[in-house]
């Protein structure tokens, strides 16, 4: 019986952590991509959420910004698109491309003070200057690309549609600047919404690769004996119809072939789901398929409610069923990316529990609130603020279930 | 009994699978609704004034009472041909003699275009139902009848001899040997001709009846209806795509497994 073998009976994912870079004393906290991100993140995604909650309830004035509208959805869409994507690619790229050496440590360190930077010159942007602003963003999506571009070369093209989305946000967030520096004529909003589609669809590749981890991983942990395969095809065929809506979107906002279009991207990404139906075995009673299953479901159904508001003529609806995507698929998909890695890489076996159960529960309930605003006009402003309320509580049990897995070495362990 | 249940069983996986084709065909309505843009309401109705139109057709008694004339020739000429076909198919595909000299009929019935028998059948019927249940026949005969023929041809040998040396009943013999290989051919020859049925009754409406959908369309279209005209289709092809993959297509899966 090999070293590796016994490993493997363990977890399944710990193969990239032979090799790992020997510089000493990193601290728990600095050990692999993920750990720091996760560390602010959480309580990132707490402060933010309350502080535009409180905004848009009227309670807080926020002087120093104009276009608050604007910005509250760059920063909900870029300010946390780096950090998921760095979670994701730190961590997984050394999972998919064996040898590929994880960053920790001093380096670890400056790219997240970076991270750091880009938020505080965001949030002081009319002291500071979009110019800074766009900088120190710029430079720190650049860096991800920088970091992934092993995958983007890799002579398979295996991962190669990570690294090419990625390209289109830097591109689609420099444009976003410029129009937001005067340099470019196109509105920020709509240069917004293809960063959305831009996003969602890096969603979607992002959580094919996770689903085959975390599904597969949870069946050998309970002995089902099957194979679960996230086909690509049918990931591709939401792809597509998401970039078509995002285009026409874009060219032809409100026309009636883009509400189709909306009803196609909703069922093109609720027919991810059926990967999960096995030829054997019953895995959609196992709670991670079903939490990993509600980010489809959440961001169908905001695509088929955009579309349906488009073909009945209630345009001023289609932002309250966006926050299906954002709040809802975008949110858990983020959350669940967290959940996940943070059980698997602080090797631990993937668990539910009632912590678990609650986070994903309250970002549901969440986004239903928010997002049918137009049925319960009467209570708007109370839907806003407790909606936002609701949405930070899972971040807050994050905390409290895995701040103390982060802030620690692997229970394994393993380095990393 | 069993095999009722597996297919029930497997039917919610199989419908919540379609999602896949679902996204294809409203993708499919979204280049329809911009050729609509391009080219006018008159040339191409946008598929939401489509849908309306179908809407209130559906709600007309006229419609469904033309609805229930064409199903009705369908049912009965398909039905015939599924009778006959499928007996006659599998007595010739007992005999070698039989198969041999209902190979060139059969090619001359595939052969003949169906516009052809229209025309015929309305020198020999007349304008009416006959005409119309006729073409259907001609038309879907010949492919249950092969499908049938090949059924019981291709039995397995070394199977008839081991139920026979097993010593198996008749009832076991049929039931457990037989059957679900035949079936397995019989099956998609019906669901096939099931598809060509519908296809033909509306043709042959078109050109030889006073009612039916077949005839409606024919209307729709002297008076320059086009939403009309492709609420009719959409009800066409609704229908078929209905019975043919919500209903015959899970039986066909399980069926087919057998071949293996």
């Amino acid at each position: 019986m090999s070293n590796i073998e016994e490993k493997e009976q363990q977890l399944r994912a710990t193969n990239h952590y032979l090799y790992y870079p020997d510089e000493k004393n990193v601290p728990p906290y600095l050990a692999y991509g993920f750990r720091p991100i996760f560390l602010l993140l959480a309580p990132y995604m707490i402060i933010s959420m309350v502080l535009w909650g409180l905004v848009w309830s009227g309670v807080l004035n926020i002087p120093f910004m104009e276009n608050i509208l604007v910005w509250h959805v760059y920063e909900m869409i870029f300010g946390i698109v780096t950090a998921g994507t760095m979670a994701f690619l730190t961590t997984g790229l050394p999972e998919l491309f064996p040898g590929f050496v994880p960053i920790i440590g001093k380096k670890l360190k400056n790219v997240m003070i970076l991270w750091i930077a880009g938020r505080v010159s965001f949030w002081f942007i009319d002291v500071t200057g979009v110019y800074l602003s766009a900088i120190l963003n710029l430079a720190m999506l650049g860096w991800l690309i920088w970091f992934a571009k092993d995958a983007v070369l890799d002579k398979l093209q295996r991962h190669a549609s990570l690294g090419y989305t990625m390209l289109a946000l830097l591109i689609i967030e420099a444009w976003f600047f410029a129009s937001m520096a005067g340099i470019a004529k196109t509105p920020a909003m709509d240069i917004l919404k293809v960063a959305l589609g831009a996003s969602v669809i890096l969603i979607l590749l992002a959580m094919r690769r996770v689903n085959m981890e975390a599904v597969n991983e949870l069946m050998e942990d309970k002995g089902i004996d099957d194979v679960y395969v996230a086909r690509p095809p049918v990931t591709n065929l939401a792809i597509f119809s998401v970039m078509a809506f995002t285009i026409v979107e874009f060219l032809y906002p409100n026309n009636s072939a883009l509400g189709w279009l909306g009803f196609a991207a909703g069922a093109g990404i609720l027919g991810i789901t059926s990967d999960y139906i096995l030829k054997d075995k019953v895995i959609i009673n196992q709670p991670y398929v079903i939490y990993l299953s509600l980010i489809f479901i959440l961001l169908g159904a905001g695509y088929a409610l955009m579309g349906y508001a488009i073909l009945s003529g209630e345009f001023e609806n289609i932002s309250h069923f966006r926050h299906l995507i954002t709040s809802g698929g975008y949110g858990l998909a983020y959350l669940m990316v967290m959940i996940i890695i943070g059980w698997i890489h602080t090797g631990r076996h993937l668990t539910s529990n009632i912590y678990t159960h609650l986070m994903v529960g309250l970002i549901v309930v969440a986004t239903l609130m928010r997002s049918m605003i137009p049925y319960f006009e009467e209570y708007s402003s109370t839907l806003y603020m407790l909606s936002a309320l609701i949405w930070t509580i899972p971040f807050m049990l994050y905390i409290k279930q895995f701040f103390s897995f982060l802030m620690a070495p692997r229970a394994d362990g393993i380095k990393g | 009994m069993k095999f009722a249940l597996k297919i029930l069983k497997d039917f919610p996986a199989f419908l919540w699978s379609g999602w896949g084709a679902v996204a294809s065909i409203l993708l499919f309505i979204a280049l329809w609704d911009s050729g609509n843009q391009v080219y006018g309401d008159l040339v191409l109705p946008s598929p939401l004034e489509t849908f309306k139109t179908l809407h209130a057709m559906l709600n007309d008694a006229n419609v469904i009472a033309e609805i229930k004339t064409t199903l009705y020739r369908a049912s009965v000429g398909f039905g015939i041909s599924l009778l006959f076909g499928t007996a006659l198919g599998l007595l010739a595909g007992f005999f070698a003699t039989a198969s041999m000299m209902s190979r060139p009929i059969v090619t001359i019935l595939v052969g003949m275009p169906p516009i052809a028998w229209i025309v015929l059948a309305m020198i020999w019927f007349g304008m009416g139902d006959e005409t119309v249940i006729f073409t259907v026949i001609v038309a879907s005969f010949p492919i249950i009848f092969v499908g049938a023929l090949q059924g019981t041809r291709t039995l397995d040998g070394d199977l008839k001899e081991m139920a026979k040396s097993f010593g198996f009943p008749w009832h076991m013999k049929f039931l457990d040997v037989y059957f679900p290989h035949i079936f397995s051919y019989v099956f998609p020859a019906w669901v096939s001709a099931l598809g060509m049925a519908w296809k033909i009754v509306i043709m042959a409406e078109l050109l030889a009846t006073s009612d039916g959908i077949g005839a409606s369309l024919a209307t729709a279209r002297s008076q320059l209806d086009t939403p009309t005209a492709l609420a009719i289709v959409t009800i066409m092809i609704g229908s078929l795509m209905f019975i043919e993959y919500i209903i015959l297509e899970p039986i066909k899966r399980e069926v087919e497994l057998w071949r293996d």
